[in-house]
């Protein structure tokens, strides 16, 4: 075994990540590592990497138990790793990126361009790829970038890759490249782990699959013994009712979209003319792996990114030109899926957050000053009626535990009964008792006749909570399903279209 | 009166009460004079004997605290002008060149319409000079809130634009006729700042401070408006999200600290030096950055910290007459508060990029 784990634990907080994992890689293999967010993947791929270290358990590199201090150790054993957000200077070139911090040098110091040169030629030999060494990283598309990030990896001797979601930023012609230098790789006897969550490139490229699910390996096996169906049962798993929510009676529509496309900065289509309306008393819920469009999505609907083809309708006014500030006015509530950065201002009080976006009601405003004892009042009302538990509400949110700041988000959006919410990955973070709670906050907002969109990674939560399900695939709406469909049928759709 | 102060300072802060601010405010201070403490010993000066003659020439007497509230006038501008914009998320370090415009435009006001009586010619005086502040910060803020280009970089660049061009002014068109040193005419006797005191610069400028501070504290504290301006500097994805209109309170922000940077100099221009000249500042827009910063942008954390600083300029100026301190000490001095008040700045930053 080229490298493995035993018994490994870790754990944050609350939250068991890793729960007493086995699992062996060979060399001269591509090792997938499949499981839904939060699984646990990337928690063992850096664990692997030497970047965290495990509560219990033990790394194993070339069968021998091992203790990693850190990436560097990693590195001296041979193993390297590709993250998500690549770790490259973009002022520098190609050729600079890929001997940084291993240069070779001529005398004072000065970096020997020609040798590097070499070494990058060299791999280009070795790989079969070809790249223009003198671009800069800022100039270089984004698959350039993560062949450069492998490179980086041989070029320090690396036989061991991890990759983290190495295809999510590629198209898929390019998609069909970097496999194809994987399996390269792969014959010439080095080690690759990947983590995906895209069945079909999986399949095709791999030797053997890891299937995780909450923290806990749940099989491991050889591709060829498997199957994409077989793989997304695993992936899903069973699913735990714990609310029995019942379908409320549906007025009119509160928020429509019409076929709204969005491009991003590379010029990639990430959103293909999605269509959907929610109706007060209804959860419509957008059931999808991460990365399909889900975040564009709710910029478009929210009015925090310019629209550019499309029309959005809230309450049956035309939003589709207006920003958020006019679209909260007009009904919307919005929970962040980011509590930290934008969910929540975490240096601020509790009062300051809870009042936020309400703070201009005319009853907590006079000539432009605030009316600070009655909207202390408010909020200590508001946040008792969601069992906030708090020392004192003048400490700064960032204090409470994540659980109870998910309250304080909530409280403030459903503060005064909008329109409509959209709500993103409500109880993300949030414990068992928490995800409850907030749970039965969403389906009594709904009964008073609300209308939710819940845009949710978990599947468990949207068909406890779901009116209807709408799955999103590569941005696009690819399946409508209703409360009390087959869940298999869920995650086969999510999965990109499965039987 | 400061019961009822602290008590509802403490509302909606996070934390913090006006004891507590205090002691943050302080706490550089007493760092700094403990290390420059260690300093004189070493060079060979009575460390207690030093500091009670700090405090005898800054305090010592009533026309001593007059000079030290002189000095400190126009750093409780420059302080409050920086503050504001830290406030909302923007490093504005160019209230220097507001101090300077505005400077040149009161004495501009003040000796060309000089057949307008006091009561008109005074307020106009003033009120170019806070327009000429705005003004000079026009397009930093325009380039931050629209485009997001770095305010640090463009206010920093205007600041020797403005030095230059008022330079200019003063050396061409506006010297004053037979001067040969560059400096306007003298403002109209009309156009004056009245004095606090007699044998003292201590000027009504001093006043209108004061009462910047509590319109300062009154915003910060009571406003929507600034509590706009706090959470659109803390979070701005947050305040976006939310529903503010985060470029437009930066805009307006950026604004309103060029037109207190401009009144700074305008209060100068008419209370102490009754026109401009070249050299018309001695970094009053830099200090005010320190004084921003160790105040750590409360209304009464910016007043302590400038009258801090005045009282340091004021006895270091005297200081070299009555002993064989060198003016140096003072300068240290200056220099480890400074140090010692970004060290706390350096970690709101942290919280901040996070």
């Amino acid at each position: 075994m080229r490298i493995g784990a035993r018994g490994v634990t870790r754990r944050f907080g609350a939250l068991t990540a890793n729960d007493s994992v086995d699992f062996s890689a060979f060399a001269g293999t591509i090792h997938a590592i499949v499981g839904g967010n939060g699984a646990g993947k990337s928690t063992l791929m850096r664990i692997l990497q030497g970047m965290d270290r495990p509560d219990s358990g033990t790394v194993i590199v070339n069968d021998q138990p091992v203790t990693l201090s850190g990436a560097d150790a990693a590195f001296g054993l041979g193993i390297g790793m590709v993250h998500q957000e690549f770790m490259l200077v973009p002022g520098l070139t190609l050729l600079e990126n890929l001997v940084l911090a291993h240069e070779p040098v001529k005398a004072f110091g000065v970096v020997d361009k020609a040798a590097a040169m070499q070494a990058a030629r060299k791999l280009e030999k070795e790989t079969g790829v070809h790249l223009d060494w003198s671009m800069r990283v800022d100039d270089a598309p984004v698959h350039v970038r993560q062949i450069l990030e492998i490179l980086r990896l041989l070029h320090r001797g690396a036989d061991v890759l991890i990759l983290d979601e190495p295809t999510a930023v590629l198209a898929p012609a390019q998609i069909r490249d970097l496999m194809a230098l994987l399996k390269r790789l792969r014959d010439e006897g080095r080690t690759i782990l990947f983590i995906s969550h895209k069945l079909d490139e999986v399949m095709a490229v791999s030797d053997d699959i890891t299937v995780m699910r909450s923290g806990r390996i749940i099989r491991s096996m050889a591709a060829a013994a498997t199957s994409k169906a077989e793989l997304a049962e695993l992936m899903i798993g069973e699913t735990l009712l714990d609310i029995v929510a019942h379908k409320s009676e549906v007025g009119e529509t509160v928020l429509k979209a019409e076929k709204i496309s969005v491009v991003d900065a590379d010029q990639v289509e990430r959103l293909k003319g999605i269509s959907l309306s929610v109706a007060k008393g209804e959860i419509v819920a957008i059931a999808g792996v991460a990365g399909n469009g889900q975040e564009e999505l709710t910029s478009a609907l929210t009015g925090l990114s310019r629209l550019r083809k499309g029309r959005v309708e809230l309450c049956s006014v035309d939003v589709t030109r207006e920003g958020i500030a006019a679209r909260r006015a007009a009904g919307l509530a919005y929970l962040s899926p980011d509590r930290a950065a934008e969910g929540l201002c975490l240096t601020a009080s509790i009062v300051e957050n809870a009042i936020a976006g309400h703070h201009r009601r005319k009853e907590f405003l006079s000539a432009g000053f605030l009316k600070l004892g009655r909207i202390r009042h408010h909020v200590d009302a508001l946040l008792d009626s969601y069992s906030v538990k708090r020392a004192a509400s003048s400490l700064p949110v960032g204090r409470l535990s994540g659980g109870n700041q998910q309250r304080v988000a909530i409280a403030r959006e459903l503060d005064g009964d909008p329109a409509c919410l959209i709500a993103c990955q409500p109880t993300r973070g949030v414990d068992i008792h928490g995800i409850a709670f907030i749970h039965k906050c969403l389906l009594e907002y709904r009964d008073r006749g609300g209308a939710v969109l819940l845009i949710s990674e978990e599947l468990d939560e949207i068909i406890t909570l779901a009116d209807r399900i709408l799955v999103i695939y590569n941005g696009e709406i690819c399946g409508e399903l209703a409360r009390g469909s087959d869940v298999e049928k869920i995650g086969g759709l999510m999965l990109g279209g499965v039987r | 009166m400061i019961t009822i102060l602290s008590a509802s300072i403490g509302r909606m802060r996070s934390g913090g009460t006006w004891l507590s601010s205090v002691v943050k405010t302080l706490a550089p201070l007493v760092l700094a004079l403990l290390l420059g403490a260690v300093i004189l010993a070493v060079a060979g000066h009575d460390p207690f004997e030093v500091y009670r003659l700090l405090v005898a020439e800054s305090f010592g007497s009533a026309k001593r605290v007059a000079a030290t509230f002189a000095a400190s006038t126009p750093l409780i501008f420059t302080g409050i002008a920086t503050a504001l914009a830290f406030r909302a998320g923007a490093f504005n370090v160019g209230v220097e060149g507001c101090v300077n415009v505005g400077g040149l435009a009161a004495a501009f006001v003040g000796f060309t319409f000089v057949s307008l009586s006091g009561p008109v010619l005074l307020p106009a005086a003033v009120l170019a000079a806070v327009i000429a502040g705005a003004l000079w910060m026009l397009v930093p803020a325009l380039l931050k809130s629209r485009l997001n280009v770095d305010e640090v970089v463009t206010t920093l660049m205007l600041n020797f634009i403005a030095v230059s061009l008022t330079a200019w002014l003063v050396n061409g068109p506006l010297l004053a006729p037979g001067s040969a040193n560059s400096a306007t005419p003298i403002v109209a006797d009309a156009a004056r700042l009245p004095k606090l005191m007699r044998g003292s610069s201590l000027n009504a400028g001093f006043v209108i401070a004061l009462g910047l501070v509590v319109l300062y504290w009154l915003w910060d504290r009571w406003t929507a408006l600034g509590y706009e301006t706090r959470i659109a500097g803390l979070n701005a994805r947050f305040a976006s999200a939310s529903g503010m209109n985060v470029p437009g309170l930066l805009f307006r922000m950026m604004l309103l600290s060029g037109a207190i940077g401009g009144l700074a100099g305008g209060v100068h221009a008419l209370g102490n030096v009754f026109r401009y000249v070249s050299g018309f500042s001695p970094g009053y827009g830099f200090v005010g950055i320190a004084v921003a910063l160790l105040g750590r942008g409360n209304a009464w954390g910016i007043l302590l910290a400038a009258l801090l600083f005045g009282a340091l300029s004021t006895s270091g100026a005297t200081i070299q007459l009555f002993s064989d301190v060198p003016i140096e000490i003072v300068n240290i001095l200056q220099g480890l508060i400074m140090i010692f008040a970004v060290v706390r700045f350096s970690n709101i930053w942290k919280v901040r990029r996070t």
